[in-house]
């Protein structure tokens, strides 16, 4: 049994012919189920949980990346399988996860790959894809046996669980996360940076500064502040993947 | 063993040139080293370690090629080739190594396997020589005690 989790924008009248699509796709394929829209009156832990009550086995994500970080924090306590369609938008994960943009996600959804992935936890909060970074005078603690600190004093770090970074993606289910760290771009357009990237992994990773900085989730544009602690969740999520996935 | 243009896949853990790495770094992929690091290293695959790099630390891998500077201990599996701008400072242990033309190498260094060392005959079991000069008188004792013997 399918439950649908549409994001509020696609209520708007310039989606609805996406929309219509999408569901007529759905239905075809008989993969059809209740729809709910995603707003901040439902309290929407609460419904996917009496929906799980009923014998909801799969959960789709309708929407972009926002929309599947935002939901991924609220059913990762669930043992469900998730499914996602992305609709217009930035739609990085579902490019990593090998789903086609609208109705054709729908193809996917009912070919079942089902992969066994990782999640991110910082703080407390879960992430899917990776984090950075903004300000970058800081230190960090990995695996509480090595500490990375930076000669130059700006660093793009970014910490990752699915990303595609350099044309390389990271793997999801290695148990793992990935740290890159990359030298700051030159003012001179002419002058190129052409240091490699610092690119390592690491299970537990401990952020600190003497100020505190800011931390971007590129899950859903959340924004953390250090001291942060950032680990694999012992927890896992199964997804529904595309043949054309990038791990 | 290490190509110039590696694919990205290959090569698990880069430290980049602008990083420094302090503490014990244990790994179980490839590990490709521009930085500075300090403490120790540790993978149970291939290590490189390039021009600029400083290491300060005891170096542990399966096959390694050192083109910067290590001030500490290297124990090498196989192989370790130091290029001609390696300088090493500390002991080393490994099964093979290869040293170009201008590398530096301060310290013990331990080659092959010990297994391989060839035995040592065991000298304490030979008959001892006694090369004390003999009179004539003596010579002829003994030839005499000889013949007697020969006799009965």
């Amino acid at each position: 049994m399918y439950y649908y989790l549409y994001d509020s924008r696609l209520a708007e009248k310039k989606y609805g012919s996406t929309v219509a699509k999408i569901e007529t796709r759905l239905t075809d394929l008989g993969i059809n189920g209740k729809i709910n829209h995603l707003s901040f009156l439902k309290n929407i832990q609460q419904v996917v949980g009496e929906e799980l009550k009923r014998g909801v086995k799969t959960i789709v994500i309708v929407g972009d990346d926002k929309t599947f970080g935002q939901v991924i924090n609220l059913i990762a306590d669930f043992n469900v399988v998730v499914g996602f369609i992305p609709v217009e938008g930035k739609n990085d994960i579902a490019r990593l996860l090998g789903i086609p943009e609208g109705e054709k996600a729908c193809d996917v959804l009912s070919s079942r790959i089902i992969k066994k992935m990782d999640l991110g936890e910082i703080n407390g909060y879960y992430f899917f894809t990776s984090l950075e970074v903004i300000n970058h005078q800081v230190a960090l603690e990995c695996d509480n046996s090595y500490f990375i600190n930076s000669e130059k004093k700006e660093l793009a770090i970014k910490i990752a669980n699915l990303d595609c970074y350099q044309e390389a993606p990271t793997q999801p289910d290695d148990n793992k996360l990935d740290i890159f760290l990359t030298g700051p771009k030159s003012t001179f357009f002419w002058k190129k940076n052409t240091d490699p990237p610092t690119h390592l992994k690491a299970k537990n990773i401990r952020i600190t500064s003497f100020k505190s900085t800011p931390i971007l989730l590129n899950d859903d544009g959340r924004i953390i502040k250090t001291p942060a602690t950032i680990t694999i969740s012992h927890k896992k999520i199964k997804v529904i993947v595309g043949k054309n996935r990038l791990f | 063993m290490f190509k110039e243009n590696q694919p990205a896949g290959e090569t698990e853990t880069v430290i980049g040139p602008s990083v420094k790495v302090e503490g014990d770094f244990v790994t179980e992929g490839n590990v490709v080293v521009q930085g500075t690091v300090c403490g120790t290293i540790k993978t149970s695959k291939d290590l490189k370690i390039g021009s600029k790099s400083k290491i300060f630390a005891d170096v542990s891998a399966e096959n390694a090629l050192v083109a910067g500077e290590i001030q500490g201990n290297i124990r090498i599996g196989s192989r370790l080739e130091l290029t001609s701008t390696a300088k090493v400072f500390g002991d080393v242990k490994t099964e093979t190594l290869i040293m170009a033309n201008g590398a530096i190498l301060n310290g013990k260094c331990q080659m092959g396997n010990v297994k391989e060392r060839s035995s040592r005959p065991d000298f304490t079991k030979q008959a001892k020589i006694d090369l004390k000069p003999q009179t004539t008188e003596e010579l002829t004792e003994n030839s005499n005690e000889e013949n007697k013997k020969k006799k009965k």
